[in-house]
């Protein structure tokens, strides 16, 4: 028993590698790797186009890790991008044609919920499964049953956010305020005010916000005088960045927390919105900090890759690839699109950075959210 | 009362921004009657070339924001040499003008969107002092103060120009009458070419100091303000320099006490289109027109 | 072939709805009347005919008449303020008008706010489509050379001239912009029961400059003009696909760029290409 766990696993390697190197040598011609053709519809230009880029870098990057270990009898991913313009009409001609002249096994996207409401219907009709990265409307996945998607809704995510804030802040009076021209953060406003009323917080004023605004001092003048206990904010990192800043300029204290869902998990909250981002409440379905070591491998390859740290969005994207290559693997095909979307149902506790994951009767994603505050110019884990 | 207060300050400030953005674009206008939908596209690039010359250039905003004024001077010159010279003796050239800015526009948000990427950035912390004063309980920080003051000195700087310069004057006999002009001795192409200089170099320390300010550039900034700035140049009646500032304030003024007035800031947009389509069916000239309304 | 209609198939129903947006906008263009408001128009058609259908089961082509008779309506009552307003500053009123029905779609919960009108019941066909298409441009072509056509030239040549010589200028401009809203609230209400939901942000300042686009593109010369012009911006970002310029801002500006030649160098639109020569 003289052997050190660390060197018992050097030698085991070593071992592994003399194996793996004398089968490449041995078997001249090894199996192929199957190829599984995965589309993408995702919003690389238009409105969306600051989340279509970080969830094709997700999605790029699993897919090289992917391919680079798919050596032997493994599956080969080969990926089809295709840009929406952020717009519902080409995302109809971007699925037509990756289902008809392309013929993917799966389509990974869209980036929007609106677009979704319509590309998804074409792929339910056509038996080809959908995997949603980024929907987070209600009712996506009611479109069929081939509708699938790993983004938590603002409905899973927020209710748990409001009960943790209150059980350790106490807090009984707040302001909200969220975009009202755009179907995500709407759908988070509803989520949050139902929160609100279910644990009995009164909210003093509710005020609005467009999507691309980047003046949103009358609105937080008005909720400043009303000194609320919190800031409940239903937003897009952009327009998320620029209320949190102004709210701490205008004067509202660092003691008064600003709450966000889905939206406000990015660094790049952190990066623009600076020393004004400390004490924001993020409910999100992500945990960058987690210690998960798939989620430490991530981020630092991401990182590496791609010269900024992931959002939300790269993270889903990442884990959707790896989502569908347990489902290919065990759906014993890489082209037959009944037997993956059968697969995918069976998707149970799979290991991703987005913590352990299954998809839920209807189809929708099953991991746990976490509640993060921003302490230091870091998101670290608020509580449960 | 404080609020009141508070709310005019927030409302003039972002008035100025909306007429520093809008001085450029009525500049255009009054001279060639035509409408440059590629503004906001400068204004886009102007903030983001001025962020790399700090960021990647490694220079110190002193440097790097005259010198990113001046490359969006230079694209307005390259706007005015694509898009809009070989159009101008055409019978519909402010038609076809319209649309050919729009293709630019496309052009420059692409290459922005490529070179710089979707995201939304800003310019790094702490770079530009931005001191915050507290009166009671209403907060002024010397980025509005040196924002306002900016928009207003620009108003005026320009305005004299006009009035009193000989290319000043120059600009203003072609805006009146390009044949008269030409007939003066003027030499109309160089004229117009300044008039897109000046107008674009406008544009892009309009979107300097808009980047600066909110913390936020991004290849489609533009869209925001694009509609805003058409609405207040009207406002202010098109081509009139002044008229931009004020149609500006006077903009940002009834987007913030819609706020404050009627507590429902989901009208504010609305509130502010239907003034526009009131003023312009009474007073199509605008506030401050030229008392022009015949357009081909 | 079928595999032809199946990648493609939904391509050809856009560019029929485009096309039709685009003689809308040519009806009031015929007229030398600016409008930026017809993809509010259209708006109105699209929200009118889904809310009949989905809620109140109106017969489908009776929701689609009633849709484009409420936008027609709604051109007629801000026809006359509207129509004083020349050029430029007309298009701005028009503008700021569909700006505010696109708010109004934000704010009402009977639109379904920005979540936008969802599960709409999918009725148009590729047939119904063409077939709308083909009788517009029929009509619009026979209408061109009638009277009133030669009147809405007159008063797009020189209004005041068509003044003097004793033609109901303000009808003439009133009839174009009603007309057009009508045709507009056509292409909205198929658009609707083609696309299961419809949202604000479709029809805001992009899709109204849109529409011009396919005019200027196509020419302003014809019928013919819109349709082309709908047509080749409708198909050249699935072109630039097809071919390979796939990656994002690449087909952005090279959509620009293809835009921008078509105007330098096509001064009377792509249908000058087709027509006789004089």
């Amino acid at each position: 028993m003289g052997m050190s766990a660390g060197n018992y696993a050097k030698k085991t390697a070593i071992v592994l590698a003399l194996a793996l190197g004398l089968t490449g040598i041995c078997s001249r011609a090894p199996a192929a790797p199957k190829e599984a053709k995965i589309g993408f519809a995702l919003s690389m230009t238009g409105a969306a186009a600051a989340y279509g880029e970080t969830q094709k870098n997700g999605a790029q990057l699993a897919i090289d890790e992917i391919n680079a270990r798919a050596g032997k009898n493994g599956i080969k991913i080969v990926p089809v991008f295709e840009d929406d313009a952020s717009q519902p009409e080409q995302g109809v001609n971007v699925f037509n044609r990756l289902i008809f002249a392309d013929n993917v096994v799966i389509i990974i996207g869209p980036t929007l919920s609106n677009t979704a409401q319509v590309t998804d219907r074409i792929a339910q009709k056509a038996g080809v499964p959908v995997l949603g990265i980024s929907n987070t409307a209600k009712g996506i996945t009611d479109i069929g049953n081939y509708i699938f998607r790993d983004s938590l809704t603002e409905m899973q995510v927020i209710p748990d956010t409001i009960r943790v804030v209150k059980k350790k802040l106490g807090i009984k009076k707040v302001a909200l305020m969220y975009g009202n021209d755009d179907a995500f953060t709407m759908s988070g406003y509803n989520a949050f005010k139902k929160a609100l009323l279910d644990s009995h917080i009164k909210i003093l004023t509710e005020q609005t916000f467009s999507k691309g605004d980047r003046d949103f001092s009358a609105q937080l003048t008005e909720i400043r005088s009303l000194k609320p206990d919190a800031l409940v904010v239903s937003a897009l990192v952009e327009e998320g960045s620029g209320i949190v800043s102004q709210a701490r300029e205008l004067g509202i204290p660092v003691s008064v927390p600003i709450i966000g869902g889905n939206g406000f998990n990015s660094p790049s909250l952190i990066k623009n919105a600076g020393k004004a981002a400390e004490n924001v409440i993020v409910g999100a379905a992500w945990n960058e900090s987690s210690s998960n070591p798939l989620n430490r491998r991530f981020v630092r390859a991401y990182t590496a890759k791609f010269g900024s740290p992931p959002d939300q969005f790269a993270a889903q994207a990442y884990a959707a690839v790896y989502i569908v290559l347990d489902a290919l693997k065990r759906a014993g095909s890489t082209d037959n699109r009944k037997a993956l979307r059968d697969a995918l149902t069976h998707v149970k506790g799979l290991n991703t950075v987005l913590g352990k994951f299954s998809f839920t009767k209807n189809r929708d994603a099953d991991c746990t959210p976490v509640v993060e505050i921003v302490k230091n110019g870091r998101f670290t884990v608020f509580g449960k | 009362m404080s609020i009141f207060f508070q709310q005019l300050i927030n409302g003039f400030f972002i008035g100025s921004v909306y007429g520093l953005f809008a001085i450029g674009y009525t500049l255009v206008f009054g001279v060639l009657d035509i409408l440059n939908l590629a503004h906001a596209a400068i204004f886009t690039l102007g903030g983001l070339s001025a962020l790399w010359l700090t960021t990647t250039a490694g220079l110190s905003p002193w440097e790097a924001f005259p010198l990113a004024t001046l490359f969006s001077g230079v694209l307005g010159l390259v706007l005015y040499r694509v898009a809009f010279a070989p159009l101008r003796r055409r019978a519909d050239s402010n038609l076809s003008g319209l649309i050919s800015s729009i293709a630019m526009a496309i052009v420059f948000e692409s290459a922005a969107m490529g070179i710089f990427g979707a995201r939304t950035v800003r310019f790094p912390e702490g770079m530009f002092p931005n001191r915050v004063w507290h009166f009671g309980s209403i907060i002024l920080t010397s980025l509005q103060l040196e924002i306002v003051v900016v928009a207003l000195a620009l108003m005026v700087v320009l305005t004299a120009w006009l009035k009193h310069t000989r290319t000043g004057k120059a600009v203003r006999a072609v805006a009146e009458s390009e044949n008269t002009a030409r007939l003066l001795g003027i030499n109309v192409e160089r004229i117009v070419s300044e008039t897109f200089f000046v107008s674009s170099a406008l544009g892009g320390a309009a979107g300097i100091l808009y980047g600066l300010y909110f913390d936020a550039l991004a290849p489609n900034m533009g869209h925001s303000i694009e509609l805003k700035g058409l609405a207040v140049i009207i406002l202010g009646g098109m081509g009139s320099i002044p008229g931009a500032i004020l149609g500006g304030i006077a903009f940002g003024l009834s987007e913030v006490f819609t706020v404050e007035l009627t507590g429902m800031s989901n009208l504010r947009d609305a509130v502010a289109f239907t003034v526009l389509l009131l003023i312009l069916i009474l007073k199509p000239s605008g506030l401050l027109g030229r008392g022009r309304v015949r357009e081909a | 072939m079928s595999e032809f209609f199946a990648v493609y198939g939904s391509l050809i129903n856009f560019v029929g709805i485009n096309a039709l947006l685009a003689l809308s906008l040519y009806v009031p263009l015929s007229a030398g009347q600016l409008s930026l408001g017809n993809a509010a128009f259209a708006a109105i058609g699209a929200y009118g005919s889904a809310i009949l259908t989905m809620r109140f089961n109106v017969p489908f082509p009776l929701a689609i008449a009633a849709g484009a008779c409420l936008s027609a309506a709604v051109a007629m009552a801000i026809g006359t303020p509207v129509l004083r307003i020349r050029g430029i500053f007309l298009a701005m009123a028009t503008l700021a008008f569909g700006e505010v029905v696109r708010i109004v779609a934000v704010n009402l919960a009977i639109t379904g706010g920005a979540e936008g009108l969802i599960g709409i019941p999918n009725k148009t066909t590729a047939l119904i489509i063409y077939g709308t298409v083909a009788a517009t441009a029929y009509f619009l072509a026979v209408l061109g050379g009638s009277r009133i056509g030669w009147s809405f030239a007159s008063v797009r040549e020189d209004e005041t001239a068509a003044m003097v010589m004793g033609i109901n200028t303000t009808r003439y401009k009133n009839g174009s912009f009603v007309l057009g809203a009508f045709i507009a609230g056509i292409a909205g209400a198929l658009y609707a029961h083609l696309n299961f939901i419809i949202t604000p942000g479709e029809f805001g300042f992009s899709a109204e400059v849109q529409l011009l686009i396919y005019n200027i593109v196509g020419g302003t010369r014809s019928v013919l003009g819109p349709i082309l012009g709908a047509f080749i911006i409708t198909v050249l970002p699935e072109v630039l696909r097809g071919v390979g310029v796939t990656a994002g801002p690449l087909r952005m500006g090279v959509n620009g760029v293809i835009l921008l030649l078509v105007i330098l160098y096509l001064p009377n639109g792509l249908s000058s290409l087709f027509g006789q020569k004089r």
